[in-house]
C-alpha cells in the first residue's frame, strides 16, 4: 500500500510567502473493507520488521534510515539530521515559473494533491497567488521534495483553493512518436466526418463521477450477505473464526457465482 | 516498436469496431534514497507477516481476506470467489458517452496508455482520433483491463489516441469538499494587478523531461559532511508575513522583478540552478533554528 505524505510547509511566489497543508485528493480505499487473515488460525495478519540477518523483530524505535554508501555499508541518518538537507524545497514550494495551462500535457501528470492555507496569517496571501494564476489562466511550476525525492510539481487553481501535481520524470514517459509511427500523415476520410461529429453528438453527457461507479464492489457485497445468511441458517457450531470454510456454505458460494455472472451479463450495456 | 502491448482488444464507438493495442505509456521508478535499517545491528530490515496471536509467521498462500460482519468475526472470501466477481473480459473497451474536454476533472485520472491500431482498423481509429479532436470531447469507455472493471478516457493525443483509466469515484475525495474551509475571500484592485505583474515577469514554458532531481546530491553531501564529523546546517526559519505587510511585499516582488529584466521567459532548470546556488549549505550552522509552524 502506497504512503503518501501528509505535508505542511510554505508556498512562496517571490518575497510573498503563506504557510499551507497538502493532502492526498485520491485514497487507496475502497468499498469493501477486507482484512488479511491466516487461513489456519483465522486470525488477522500484521505486519512487522525483522533484521533480514537475524531474523528477530525490530522495534519502532530502533528502525533508523541507512543511506548506502559502498558495498553493504550504510551511515545511519536521524529523521532530524535529514531536515538539514539543504534544499529549500523541502520545505517550500517557491513557484519558478509560470506556463499556459495547457503546455503541460496530461500525460506528466502523476498524482494530485489539495493544498490549503494552514494559517490565518497566510490565507490572504494564498487567495492572492491563487486568483491571479486563475485570472493570467496559468498554473505554476515549482519543485519540493516528496517521498525522498525531488519532484517537479504544477500548481492549478481550482475552486477556493489550489491543486498540486506531482509530475513524472522525463525517463518515466515513453516516447509516443514511436507507438504513432505508422499513424503519422493518416488522415480521415472527410465524408464521414458529418457521421462521427453525429455520434458523438448523440451521445454527449455532462461528466458525472457515477461515470466512474465500481459494480464489482457492489457484487462483492451481494457475495458477502448472501454468506451471511447461509451462516445464519446453520447450526451454531461455537464462535470460531474462518467458518466460511465449511461444506455447505461452498455449494452457497458456488450458485450465487453463476447468478452474479448472469445478472452482469445483462446488466452490460450493448 | 519493441515494446509489448499490456492489453489486445477492441476499441467500439457506436457500431464501429477498431482492433487496438494498449501500451503503458508512463511508469513510476522506485528511485531508493535510504534503506531501512535495525538501529541496533546496522543490518537492514525486511517486512513479514505474522499471525497478530501467535506471532508466528504465516506464508502469502495462508493468507485469506476475511469481511468483518461482527465484532472480531470474520466471514472469509477465498480469492477464486473475488475474482470470479469481475465479469469475463470480451476483450471491447465500448465508448459509453462523450464528454467535452472542458469537463474533464484530471483528479480522476489514474494511468495513461497508449492505443494503437491493427493495420486493418487503422481508418476507423483515424476517423474517432479526428472526431474527438473537431468536436473538443473525449471518450468515455469500459472494459475489464487487468482483472478490474475499468473506467477509460479516452482522448487524440498527437497522431494517435491516449486512453487513462479513471480512479473509481469512492477512491477520489471531492475538491469542493476539501476546500470547504478556505475562507471565502476576493482579491482586486491593486494586489491583484501586483500579483499578475509578478507573474508575467515570471512567465515562461516547461519542458518536464528537463527536470532534475537534486536529493540524491544534497543528500550526498549531508552525510559526506556527518561522515567528516562537520555540524550540520541547521534550516531557516522561514518568514511570513503579517497581514499588512503582504501589500508591501507584492510592491517589493513586483518593483525586485522590474529590474531583473533577465528574468522573462526563464525556464524552471535555470530557475532551479539558481536556487540550487543559494541553498548550498554554509560552513558554519545556520543561528538559532526557530520551530516550523506546524
Amino acid at each position: 500500500m502506497a504512503v503518501r505524505p501528509y505535508w505542511k510547509g510554505y508556498l512562496k511566489l517571490s518575497l510573498v510567502t503563506c504557510p499551507v497543508a497538502m493532502s492526498p485528493a485520491t485514497s487507496e480505499s475502497e468499498k469493501v473493507r477486507f482484512h488479511t487473515l491466516s487461513r489456519k488460525s483465522g486470525n488477522r495478519v500484521v505486519s512487522h520488521y525483522v533484521d533480514s540477518v537475524t531474523g528477530k523483530e525490530v522495534g519502532e524505535e530502533d528502525e533508523v534510515k541507512g543511506y548506502e554508501k559502498g558495498e553493504d555499508h550504510y551511515v545511519m541518518l536521524e529523521d532530524e539530521e535529514l531536515e538539514a538537507v539543504a534544499l529549500e524545497s523541502t520545505r517550500t514550494i517557491d513557484i519558478d515559473v509560470f506556463v499556459a495551462r495547457d503546455s503541460i500535457e496530461w500525460v506528466w501528470l502523476e498524482t494530485p494533491y489539495y493544498l490549503t492555507p494552514n494559517d490565518k496569517v497566510g490565507e490572504e496571501a494564498f487567495a492572492v497567488i491563487r486568483d491571479a494564476m486563475e485570472a493570467d489562466k496559468v498554473v505554476g511550476v515549482s519543485r519540493l521534495v516528496m517521498g525522498r525525492r525531488e519532484r517537479a510539481v504544477l500548481l492549478e487553481p481550482r475552486g477556493k483553493g489550489i491543486v498540486v501535481w506531482t509530475l513524472r520524470y522525463g525517463d518515466e514517459v515513453r516516447e509516443e512518436s514511436s507507438y504513432f509511427a505508422d499513424m503519422k500523415g493518416e488522415t480521415s476520410d472527410a465524408s464521414l466526418m458529418p457521421l462521427i461529429q453525429q455520434v458523438i453528438k448523440g451521445q454527449l453527457k455532462p461528466w458525472s463521477p457515477d461515470m466512474v461507479a465500481d459494480p464489482v464492489q457492489a457484487s462483492l457485497l451481494d457475495i458477502i450477505a448472501a454468506k451471511k445468511n447461509a451462516l445464519k441458517k446453520k447450526p451454531a457450531k461455537g464462535k470460531s473464526k474462518g467458518k466460511a470454510t465449511d461444506e455447505p456454505v461452498k455449494d452457497n458460494v458456488i450458485d450465487i457465482m453463476s447468478a452474479l455472472r448472469k445478472s452482469l451479463e445483462s446488466k452490460r450495456p450493448s | 516498436m519493441a515494446a509489448r502491448a499490456v492489453w489486445k482488444g477492441f476499441l467500439k464507438f457506436g457500431e464501429v469496431t477498431c482492433p487496438v493495442g494498449m501500451y503503458t505509456a508512463a511508469s513510476s521508478s522506485e528511485r531508493v534514497s535510504f534503506n531501512t535499517l535495525n538501529r541496533k545491528t546496522g543490518n537492514r530490515v525486511r517486512r513479514e507477516f505474522i499471525d497478530g496471536e501467535t506471532g508466528k509467521p504465516v506464508e502469502r498462500d495462508d493468507q485469506v481476506k476475511g469481511y468483518e460482519i461482527e465484532n472480531g468475526e470474520y466471514l472469509v472470501l477465498e480469492p477464486e470467489e473475488i475474482a470470479a466477481v469481475v465479469p469475463e473480459s470480451d476483450k471491447t473497451l465500448r465508448v459509453q458517452a462523450y464528454i467535452p474536454c472542458m469537463d474533464i476533472d484530471s483528479v480522476y485520472f489514474d494511468k495513461p496508455y497508449y492505443l494503437t491500431p491493427d493495420r486493418m482498423g487503422r481508418e476507423a481509429f483515424v476517423l474517432i482520433r479526428d472526431g474527438l479532436r473537431k468536436s473538443k470531447t473525449a471518450a468515455i469507455a469500459q472494459s475489464v483491463l487487468f482483472r478490474r472493471m475499468r473506467t477509460v478516457l479516452v482522448r487524440p493525443h498527437g497522431d494517435g489516441l491516449i486512453a487513462t483509466t479513471l480512479n473509481f469515484d469512492y477512491e477520489v475525495r471531492n475538491s469542493i469538499e476539501a476546500f470547504e474551509d478556505v475562507p471565502e475571500l476576493k482579491i482586486e484592485g491593486e494586489m491583484l494587478s501586483l500579483a499578475k505583474h509578478i507573474i508575467g515577469t515570471k512567465k515562461g514554458t516547461f519542458d518536464p523531461r528537463t527536470f532534475d532531481d537534486r536529493y540524491d546530491a544534497a543528500l550526498a553531501e549531508l552525510v559526506k559532511a556527518k561522515m567528516e564529523g562537520k555540524a550540520l546546517p541547521k534550516r531557516k526559519a522561514v518568514k511570513v508575513e503579517k497581514v499588512n505587510d503582504l501589500m508591501e511585499a507584492l510592491r517589493m516582488s513586483a518593483g525586485v522583478k522590474e529590474d531583473k529584466a533577465s528574468s522573462k521567459g526563464e525556464t524552471a532548470k535555470a530557475a532551479a540552478r539558481k536556487t540550487a546556488r543559494s541553498t548550498k549549505p554554509a560552513p558554519k550552522p545556520f543561528s538559532t533554528p526557530q520551530r516550523m509552524a506546524s
